[in-house]
């Protein structure tokens, strides 16, 4: 007589348990990520200009070399990386110098913290069209502040000049992101034991020693993860760039997604399009891996 | 009960997000209509009163009229609904808005939208892709008779087929400040360029203007127009009819960018201008800051009036646009269109709203109300609106002189690589002559494909 076959419970196998239960994210992820990744990449290895089908054709890596050899390409490619790590560098001093003030007791400490957050919390097109207004070659409050106070004697046209329209959209960046540094900055601070402070202060070392040693070595960790999510986020940035220089004057600050914009929604050039958002990811994906191994790390270190 | 601070601030961060989201312009205004004129009830008979089944809808997208602050397009839209039973969803904003949705839902064989704007920068990249349909199967014989024949012909590709009727027919007029020019000691608008600096300077040198012009010169897709109009008044050439490169060899082109760099250098231009769009740039003329407006739009004069946006109100004269010498004069036409994409499930009902939009009659009563300018010749000559636009009189000599864009299938790479190196030779960074050869450089791949 055959022995009765017993179907074994779900939960004896775990492996199989946990796929079964991911499977419908899986499935979630490879719809609307691995699917379109898969398929903006079959994009990029053809012509596919919408305007001009007639032209469509597979044409391999064509697009890819072309790009490397593309000046308005690379110019951009450069014009955000500068944008980026500039903004970045200038994010974590300022992050670091902001949270360790906002560390210390004070009156009004609570309405400060709360201060801070507005800028990242407002809408990105909201914070590009505020500072297209300041600085209004005509009516801009820049101009109007530095008029006042005379530092300059007339009304300038800051954005028509590369070198100033770089460097006020840097500062545009900085005073919307620098708030979430300060934010991860802050918790990382509040973790420091006070022990390890007042075992300093009871060997003598001075208030720069203690941040160079203890302070600067623990808040690390956060300042890197923060670095390289604001750095990547420098590569993301548009509204700011489209709105208040629209990547002029002479595409002197026209970053990469201004550049695949132009080329895909403006030019119908589908395909080169794609290739371009294609090698761009590939720049993002160097400092993305540090992010994820980072991360990745400090979860196994906890 | 102890309330922390940092909850109520983000309660104060919330209140004054939803505060200046408000301040954002709304992708689908809905003007209050204004009361009935005598001129809407000269529409009591369109050309389509057929009522419609009753539940049909179409949605139409198109731009918001530069002088249509009253909702004058919303309410004939609302009278064509009343008229003919037809629904419409009409989506109007700024026209960079309605291009970053047309387009891609175009490309994309998208059926979203029964009724497209359609603008001429845009009609040989769209006959070529056959995105819209061809409106001679619905239009009924001799529905053209009677328009501007140069608004007829722009709309149609190469198959000799009509693919769209012109809404607006945005054609640019040379206005100029005629009390500040009589101050400055001149009786007589330019009849060149050389005059119009000479004038600028003058009135400059007298402190009765800040600036001659303040051009539009930002780098955005409207510096290519300004590129089409300077060139076409130094009788300059862009591409021949085969699409091969012209620009970078016709003298008269690389004189008319020599002049637009010379005017900045010079302070004939606000160098302000190089970060200008168009609506700045009118600003500006309506402030009294500057003498002249080379291309303003038909609808300028009204604003003249408007003493919340006009210090210049009487004192503004409509003239020839002057060229590079006296007997040339040429403007630029920006003429955008009623399309029916291809995929419509409402085709019919499609037309019939654009007949309605189009017609005599409507156009009358826009042209009333905010001083369209009519896509009917007759009109020009009709008694009541030229009692009310008597300088339309003036608009005469300018409009046989009109000219469109260029029609290149790669018209969207064009405007992209000129607006880039034109930028850079404006602001000092190249000569004139190495941003055309920049631009045919950039272009090369393009070279002699219509």
């Amino acid at each position: 007589m055959p022995r009765k076959l017993r179907s074994r419970p779900l939960t004896d196998n775990p492996q199989l348990l946990g796929l079964l239960l991911t499977l419908p994210a899986l499935m979630a992820i490879l719809a609307v990520v691995l699917i379109p990744i898969v398929s903006s990449f079959w994009l990029s290895l053809h012509q596919k200009d919408l305007s001009r089908p007639q032209y469509d054709a597979f044409i391999a890596l064509k697009n890819y070399l072309t790009l490397l050899r593309d000046s308005r390409y690379l110019n951009s490619l450069w014009v955000t990386f500068r944008f980026s790590l500039t903004s970045v560098i200038m994010e974590v001093i300022l992050g670091v110098s902001i949270a360790l003030v906002l560390n210390q007791r004070f009156v009004g400490r609570g309405f400060v913290r709360g201060l801070m957050i507005l800028p990242w919390a407002m809408p990105s097109i909201v914070n590009a069209a505020m500072w297209k207004w300041i600085y209004n070659a005509d009516y801009g409050a820049l101009n109007a502040l530095l008029t006042q106070l005379h530092i300059i004697e007339g009304y300038r046209v800051w954005l028509a000049d590369p070198t100033w329209a770089t460097i006020l959209i840097i500062l545009a960046n900085v005073w919307k992101e620098t708030p979430f540094t300060v934010i991860l900055v802050l918790a990382a601070l509040q973790a420091i034991p006070e022990d390890l402070y007042e075992a300093a202060r009871v060997d003598g070392a001075s208030a720069w020693r203690s941040f160079w040693h203890i302070t600067l070595p623990l808040i690390s960790p956060v300042l890197m993860v923060a670095s390289m999510l604001q750095f990547i986020w420098g590569f993301q940035t548009f509204e700011l760039v489209y709105v208040t220089t629209g990547g002029g004057p002479f595409s002197t600050t026209e970053l990469t997604t201004l550049r695949v914009y132009a080329t895909t929604f403006r030019s119908l050039r589908f395909g080169y399009g794609a290739a371009m958002a294609y090698l761009t990811s590939l720049v993002i994906l160097i400092p993305a891996v540090f992010y994820i191994r980072s991360a990745y790390r400090r979860v196994v270190e906890m | 009960m102890k309330r922390n601070p940092l909850y109520l601030l983000m309660i104060l961060v919330l209140v004054l997000m939803v505060a200046l989201s408000a301040c954002a312009p709304a992708a689908t205004p809905t003007p209050t209509a204004p009361a009935s004129t005598s001129a809407t009830a000269e529409t009591t008979t369109p050309p389509t009163a057929s009522p419609q089944p009753a539940q049909e809808k179409i949605t139409v997208i198109f731009p918001r009229h530069e002088a249509d602050i009253v909702g004058a397009f919303e309410a004939r839209v609302r009278e064509f609904e009343k008229t003919t039973g037809i629904k419409v969803e009409l989506i109007q904003s700024d026209w960079d808005s309605v291009a970053d949705r047309v387009i891609p839902e175009m490309a994309t064989g998208g059926s979203a939208y029964d009724v497209v704007e359609f603008d001429n920068g845009w009609v040989a990249e769209w006959c070529g892709a056959g995105w819209v349909t061809p409106l001679n199967d619905f239009m009924p014989e001799g529905f053209t008779q009677g328009m501007i024949p140069g608004l007829v012909d722009l709309f149609s590709c190469p198959d000799g087929k009509l693919y769209g009727v012109v809404w607006n027919n945005d054609t640019r007029f040379f206005y100029y400040n005629a009390a500040k020019l009589e101050t400055a000691g001149y009786t007589q608008p330019p009849r060149t360029w050389q005059e119009f600096k000479e004038m600028s300077l003058a009135a400059k040198d007298k402190g009765v203007v800040q600036y001659g012009m303040a051009p539009s010169w930002n780098q955005e897709w409207a510096l290519a127009n300004e590129f089409h109009f300077w060139t076409y008044t130094f009788g300059g050439k862009i591409v021949d009819e085969q699409g091969c490169f012209e620009f970078n060899k016709d003298p008269n082109t690389l004189a008319a960018l020599q002049f637009m760099i010379d005017a900045l250098k010079e302070g004939v231009a606000n160098p302000a201008g190089l970060t200008y769009d168009q609506a700045t740039a009118q600003d500006a003329f309506l402030k009294g800051d500057t003498l002249f407006l080379p291309q303003g739009i038909a609808g300028l004069m009204a604003y003249t009036q408007d003493p919340n946006i006009s210090k210049v109100a009487g004192q503004v004269k409509v003239g020839l646009v002057p060229g590079a010498t006296p007997d040339l004069s040429a403007t630029l036409t920006l003429p955008e269109a009623y399309a029916i994409p291809a995929n419509s499930k409402h085709k019919e009902a499609a037309w019939k709203f654009i007949q309605f939009m189009t017609s005599r009659e409507t156009n009358k009563i826009l042209a009333q109300e905010i001083g369209l300018l009519p896509i009917w010749t007759d009109l020009y000559t009709d008694p009541d609106l030229l009692a009310k636009y008597p300088f339309w009189a003036d608009f005469q000599a300018q409009l046989s002189t009109a000219r469109g864009l260029s029609k290149l299938t790669w018209y969207g790479d064009f405007v992209d690589v000129t607006i880039a190196e034109v930028h850079k030779a404006l602001a000092g960074e190249q000569t004139a002559q190495q941003a055309l050869d920049n631009m045919a450089k950039g272009l090369a791949q393009f070279e002699c494909q219509p």
